[in-house]
């Protein structure tokens, strides 16, 4: 139900809905295991359930079936705000399916510490390497726990004519850029930003994308460890941020917009061309394309450009913020577990992952089946980042990451100010 | 009268052109346009959402009030001819169906002795009751699953049922306890003289009597067990199983931005429980007619 | 009536048997019989409700992030930070505000249109229908249709547009000043119609024979209503007061769904700060501290109500049951 980030995957489910074409069949990656005779059941919670995505992962299903005789793969596709209520339930019951998805950060580590996640370190070693750098999101001291299947990163999605219209040429690709970009946009009559600050961690991006920009790899790194937030360079996000906010680049109403519910959310309103863009993430098309009646979003006219760059930071500019979503396996789950694991990340699902356009492909030899253009340079823009920082929310943990995310929330609304989203986390971190 | 086709006796056509010339005196035009604002206040959002239904998403963003141009069908048509949508509906209908019983036979009973038995506690007692209505389902939901996991009753309708129910019970007791109060003593006097039995006197006489307030206490039963979310949400994984709230926040997510859609098929998830309280609405009418002046 | 009669001494055993055959075997037919009647309730009430609260109640003693076992226990720390924590504090007054609030309007409001619906015309069952559609809408989709309805440039805005208001026209949810008079409003579409239901449940019990007499008398309808049938509708609107209040107290779904207690807490309540600052958070231990703290809350307004005002019914009571001298 209600989760700060909980959003962010729904967009599976809504750019799955959208691919009218029947399911292909599809090919079997073979495994060498045998059923010992023991017949196995294995529990299997996702949130594609919808359309080809739906029928994908029961193909997938039964293909696993098929070739591991005597196992049983016990589907639930559910919603993905239901998915998080019944996960955090079970979590708590030690009822978790024995496969389940895992967003990483301080949400794995609980659950590592809890013992409710095995360690497929080993087990899985193969496709550890084959996935490379991705996997690290997933990892607790060193240990893996999880394969993420796909990873995202946020940026700006904007309405290519309104830009033209407006004459703007060229993306922006400094702050400068972009504050100008603001100005031409509301001299012209429109409203530049959508921002579904309602939701809080639409609006969160903001400051996690100027802390990126502001603060060095090692201090993040750093924070992300031991929670410590007395680098001045944490201040200095929440003066771009308020800087930002002074502008009043945003659109009307937006402390109370949700991000992506609706042609009144953030999405929809960049969908229906009532602003010119939006910051958020690889699932920003698929969202749209659900909020317009041709089922088509944006369109030709959907752009995509990185975060801009920030003017004396200490962050690297092409850094970039994202997250994505890994498999996992319950610690008492039966050990054919971690086949089913590497079999969805073998080849074969993956390819298919990524042609039915369900996400972004971590597997790299999947990545050239994605086939919309402007996922296409979002993958590059990925794929070329020195690192990936995942989002602070997910990172730091929920309670550490809500106060935060609030914090930020009360900057969008002028009623905090930079020192506060510091003293607010730093508040939580040493109170978690 | 015994006969119906005696003719009328001039008492009782008095009383009847009394009657009626009440009813005429009584009715004036401000009260039907008093009935009509409220009417409108009320039911705008509503029939926003039903006229939502047959409009398209591109109607609806381009003219947010318009009417229906052209009239779409497709959305209630789609919801209609879902199986899923009558899945929902029916496991919603018994789920409330459950707890309505449970609540008005559990709250009936208890309401009782605590109405009209004089015993030590019994305030005590009813202020335990009372309590309940301090404490929010969210406060206990932790514990409630794993209750419920213990009883082996996830996946049940009366996993549902009886928190639901168990819930509902401190507002039924708080209603029903004055009401069976305010019946009248010489019915019990009189029961009493009869030879019955406190308990003959419950099922005989207390019981129809005070079915209008067991009505009101139902109809509350069932519309918060038809509308209620975390515990269908928490306690059904089964598709099979889905309630109708459930079957909205599915529809809503998956069909993420189809608002129209999103209309129709809300609009279409609030018949059944109107209709319901259409029916109830009546009896309440003429149970009340009838059992006062018994 | 005998009225020596104890407690033990029922009006049934003085009718029903003679009187020597010993008060002790009575006595324990009573309890019997109540515990017959009471059990079904009691049971399923300990069970799903009281036995889950005082589970709570441990819990709030502990850090705990709902995995693994309670052991880090803290002792009331929870509590103090909770009650020193700027955003509690500002939802505690939200819930006295949106509860006195609901009491104000919706009482005058439920009175009016329950005796509009008393009287007799053409369209009242239709009308008592109609009343009671809000409250019967899940909040889920109450709360999906108001915030399409009074979203920025929506079909409010036009609709005060079309009818030359435009200028009052405001970020209905997204501002922090207007929001909580926003919610306040749809509160009052949503719940009014409890009051009238429960309203015109009570004036059910208001003799005819009283109006009839009075307006023989030559009494207008107004001075019949505001001299007899409202003070006969005193118990009535003290029980829907009361839970009024309490459910002003708890107040959740209608709050999440439309501002989720936004903008910048604008309209936090206990639970929405409940779900958002505990259980969301993963902070099962704090979720349970508030969690008891609305209860306490909720407790003492309880009890001061029924001090002061539940009393009177008690005390109107007291003379028709001693009467009965069960």
């Amino acid at each position: 139900m209600k989760r700060t980030a909980a959003l962010r995957a729904v967009a599976l489910g809504a750019a799955v809905a959208m691919i009218a074409t029947a399911c292909a069949s599809g090919s079997g990656g073979n495994e060498e295991a045998e059923g010992d005779g023991d017949n196995v059941t294995l529990t299997w919670w996702h949130n594609s359930n919808t359309g080809v995505g739906k029928d994908y992962y029961d193909q997938m299903a039964d293909q696993f079936e098929t070739d591991h005789p005597g196992v049983t793969v016990e589907v639930s596709a559910m919603a993905h705000e239901d998915m998080l209520t019944k996960l955090d339930a079970a979590f708590q019951s030690g009822d978790q399916p024995d496969v389940f998805m895992e967003r990483g950060g301080g949400e794995l580590k609980a659950h590592v510490e809890a013992g409710l996640v095995k360690d497929i370190t080993d087990s899985a070693a193969d496709t550890i390497s084959a996935i490379g750098g991705s996997v690290a999101g997933w990892q607790v001291e060193g240990k893996t726990y999880a394969l993420p299947f796909s990873l995202g990163v946020v940026g700006f999605w904007y309405n290519k004519a309104i830009f033209a219209d407006a004459g703007i040429t060229a993306a922006p690709t400094t702050m400068d850029e972009l504050y100008a970009a603001i100005d031409t946009l509301k001299a012209a009559g429109i409203e530049p930003i959508s921002v579904g600050a309602g939701d809080k961690w639409p609006a969160a991006h903001y400051w996690y994308y100027f802390a990126l920009r502001q603060c060095s790899q090692e201090v993040l790194a750093d924070a992300t460890q031991t929670l410590d937030f007395s680098d001045d360079c944490w201040v200095r996000a929440g003066e771009d941020l308020e800087a930002l906010v002074a502008k009043e680049p945003f659109n009307t109403g937006f402390l109370a917009t949700v991000a992506q519910t609706g042609p009144a959310s953030a999405s929809g309103l960049l969908a229906t061309g009532k602003v010119a863009m939006e910051l958020a993430g690889h699932w920003e098309p698929g969202v749209m394309q659900g909020l317009t009646d041709d089922g088509l979003g944006l369109g030709e006219n959907t752009g995509w450009f990185a975060f801009p760059a920030v003017q004396g930071g200490d962050g690297d500019p092409t850094a970039q913020l994202g997250g994505g979503d890994a498999w996992a396996c319950s610690n008492d789950a039966p050990d054919v577990c971690v086949d089913f694991l590497e079999f969805m990340l073998s080849n074969e699902v993956q390819k298919g992952f990524a042609e039915y356009d369900m996400g972004l492909p971590t597997l790299p030899s999947a990545t050239a089946f994605v086939s919309a253009p402007e996922l296409a340079q979002l993958l590059a823009v990925r794929n070329e980042a020195p690192y990936i920082q995942l989002y602070f929310d997910t990172a730091f943990g929920e309670s550490v990451g809500g106060a935060m995310n609030d914090a930020i929330a009360n900057v969008f609304g002028s009623v905090g100010s930079a020192q506060d989203i510091v003293d607010a986390t730093q508040a939580a971190a040493e109170n978690a | 009268m015994t006969s119906t086709l005696a003719p009328p006796t001039r008492a009782s056509r008095s009383a009847r052109a009394r009657t009626g010339s009440r009813v005429a005196h009584r009715t004036s035009p401000w009260v039907y346009v008093a009935s009509v604002a409220i009417a409108a206040v009320v039911l705008a959002p509503v029939l926003y959402a039903v006229i939502g239904g047959f409009r398209s998403n591109g109607q609806l963003a381009a003219d947010p009030t318009g009417l229906p141009n052209p009239w779409v069908f497709a959305n209630y048509v789609g919801v209609l001819t879902s199986g899923s949508f009558w899945t929902y509906a029916l496991n919603s209908v018994i789920i409330a169906v459950i707890t309505t019983v449970l609540v008005v036979v559990a709250g009936v009973m208890a309401a009782y002795p605590l109405a009209r038995y004089r015993f030590k506690g019994r305030q005590a007692l009813f202020n335990v009751f009372v309590l309940g209505l301090l404490f929010p389902l969210t406060v206990a939901i932790i514990p409630l699953f794993l209750m419920v996991r213990d009883l082996n009753l996830t996946n049940t309708y009366w996993g549902v049922a009886l928190p639901q129910a168990a819930f509902a019970l401190p507002m039924t007791i708080v209603i029903l306890r004055p009401f069976l109060m305010s019946l009248p003593n010489e019915l019990e006097e009189a029961a009493m003289l009869d030879g019955a039995s406190r308990i003959g006197f419950f099922w005989r006489i207390l019981v129809p009597l005070s079915g209008p307030g067991m009505v009101t206490v139902g109809v509350l039963a069932f519309v918060g067990s038809w509308n209620g979310y975390l515990l269908p949400l928490l306690f059904l994984n089964r598709p099979e199983l889905k309630t109708l709230p459930l079957g909205v926040a599915d529809f809503s997510t998956q069909y993420s931005a189809d608002t129209a859609g999103v209309l129709a098929f809300t609009s279409l998830a609030i018949i059944p429980a109107l209709v319901f309280f259409l029916s109830m609405q009546k009896r309440i009418v003429s149970g009340l007619q009838g059992a006062v002046k018994g | 009536m005998n009225p020596g009669a104890t407690d033990q001494a029922t009006a049934w055993s003085v009718a029903s048997g003679p009187r020597g055959r010993g008060a002790s075997s009575n006595a324990w037919r009573k309890r019997l019989e109540i515990t017959f009647f009471v059990a079904p309730a009691l049971v399923l009430f300990a069970l799903f409700v009281i036995v889950p609260v005082l589970q709570a109640g441990h819990y709030s003693v502990y850090k705990w992030n709902g995995l693994g076992p309670l052991d880090n226990f803290v002792g009331l720390q929870n509590y103090v930070q909770a009650l020193g924590d700027q955003i509690f504090q500002r939802s505690v007054r939200n819930n006295l505000t949106i509860a006195f609030l609901s009491i104000a309007i919706q009482l005058p409001i439920g009175i009016m249109v329950a005796l509009l619906l008393n009287r007799r015309f053409r369209g009242q069952t239709a009308m008592r229908v109609i009343v009671f559609v809000p409250y019967v809408l899940a909040e889920v989709v109450a709360g999906v249709v108001w915030a399409l309805i009074l979203q920025p440039n929506g079909p409010l805005d036009a609709l005060l547009d079309s009818v030359g208001l435009g200028a009052i026209g405001q970020v209905w949810l997204g501002d922090p000043k207007v929001a909580l008079w926003t919610v306040m409003g749809v509160l009052t579409w949503k719940y009014s119609g409890l009051a009238i239901v429960l309203l015109l449940a009570g004036l059910q019990g208001v003799p005819e024979e009283l109006h009839e007499a009075a307006q023989i008398d030559g009494a207008s309808w107004w001075q019949v209503q505001r001299k007899i049938t409202i003070p006969l509708l005193g118990p009535t609107i003290r029980t829907w007061i009361f839970l009024s209040m309490i459910g002003s107290l708890q107040l959740f779904d209608m709050v999440w769904i439309l501002t989720k207690g936004g903008p910048v807490n604008a309209t936090v309540t206990m639970a929405t700060y409940l779900i958002n600052q505990g259980t969301d958070r993963q902070q099962y231990g704090y979720a349970s501290a508030v969690a008891i703290l609305l209860f306490a809350i909720s407790f003492i307004l309880a009890i001061l109500y029924q001090t002061f005002f539940l009393n009177r019914d008690a005390g109107e009571d007291k003379p028709r049951r001693k009467k009965v001298a069960r």
